[in-house]
């Protein structure tokens, strides 16, 4: 049986409420797994077509679908994750390779980039996909995007749900921006590496023999001094992310 | 394979973890249903969620926060997170 949209709403409106009857749950269960199949043609076709291999998640958990809920006020036919994966990327590069390809995949999706606007703090690329009217939500993040997310998460689990969506106290919010901006700055690092190592690549091919005894010295050098910068942003993102945990076993305590 | 997990968030912590092939989705569905029914009935608050993945190593990278402490995350970066 389809559920009409005013039948969900009603749902999203209990679940709102809480104090769920089991009928409740069946009927998220139901709406849920009408998902299943939208979501089974995302993840096939990425694993597919672009031979990737996507970790998903069916169906949000109830906990989530709440607290998503109550805090953007939207109703529960507007809840776009649903049904999503999760693909993890080494790098920006490979970020962009990935998200064109999903819109080539699925030329209908719209595409929520965070990495210019970030959701207190959370960048990563979503690409949500339109299939027979149902959305299916692929997170595409980098491995340093990631790990800023579930440490983000994590802590949020263990000492305020709020922290992830800008709460907690002030320290906690400023170290995990901080923790951010250096995720964001490694990145542009890795990406100017990225670009010297194809400029150099690009000198073998192309300069004439002569050339390369003046030109490759200075992109080796500019390729060693970009590199130490990145392991010295590591270093100290290593050190800012500790911090996040301090601040917030800090304003747990207090 | 598929992955079920019952999470204490809280205590971040996984109570527990049941693993299905594929073929088994359906039968998946019905026992986090079942689970999620009991701890709503006597009033236990942990998240239900089931995951999708080819591997447990894969499942265990892509949603570090139900596997790990907040000082492991942090490790697994460091040591330089491999992607699948």
């Amino acid at each position: 049986m389809t559920l009409s949209r005013m039948q969900i709403d009603r749902l999203g409106d209990r679940l709102r409420r809480g104090s769920l009857a089991d009928s409740d749950l069946r009927l998220l269960d139901q709406y849920r797994r009408s998902f299943g199949e939208a979501y089974e043609k995302v993840v096939d076709a990425i694993r597919n077509q672009l031979q990737l291999d996507p970790s998903g998640r069916p169906a949000k958990s109830t906990s989530s679908i709440i607290e998503k809920l109550h805090r953007e006020s939207i109703r529960l036919v507007q809840v776009q994750d649903i049904a999503g994966c999760r693909i993890i990327v080494a790098d920006r590069a490979e970020q962009e390779r990935v998200v064109a390809a999903l819109r080539a995949v699925f030329p209908a999706a719209s595409v929520v980039d965070r990495r210019a606007n970030p959701s207190y703090g959370y960048r990563a690329v979503h690409v949500v996909a339109q299939i027979s009217g149902q959305s299916v939500e692929v997170q595409v993040r980098t491995s340093l995007q990631h790990a800023w997310a579930e440490l983000s998460e994590k802590l949020s689990d263990l000492f305020d749900p709020a922290i992830k969506y800008g709460g907690g106290t002030d320290e906690v919010r400023e170290v995990l921006v901080s923790a951010s901006e250096l995720v964001e700055q490694v990145e542009a690092r890795e990406g100017q590496i990225s670009d010297l190592g194809a400029g150099i690549a690009e000198l073998h091919q192309l300069s004439a023999p002569e050339d390369l005894p003046q030109r490759l010295p200075d992109l080796l050098r500019r390729l060693a001094e970009a590199r130490a910068r990145i392991s010295e942003r590591k270093a100290k993102l290593g050190e800012v992310f500790n911090q996040m945990i301090a601040e917030a076993e800090r304003g747990e305590a207090s | 394979m598929i992955f079920l997990i019952e999470y204490d968030r809280p205590r971040g912590h996984i109570v527990q973890f049941k693993v299905f092939s594929d073929s088994e989705r359906a039968a998946a569905q019905d026992i986090r249903l079942e689970i999620e029914l009991n701890l709503n009935r006597s009033r236990v608050d942990h998240e239900v969620v089931l995951l999708e993945a080819m591997s447990e190593e894969a499942v265990r990278r892509t949603h570090r926060r139900y596997f790990e402490n907040p000082r492991q995350i942090v490790e697994s970066t460091s040591g330089g997170d491999a992607p699948p």
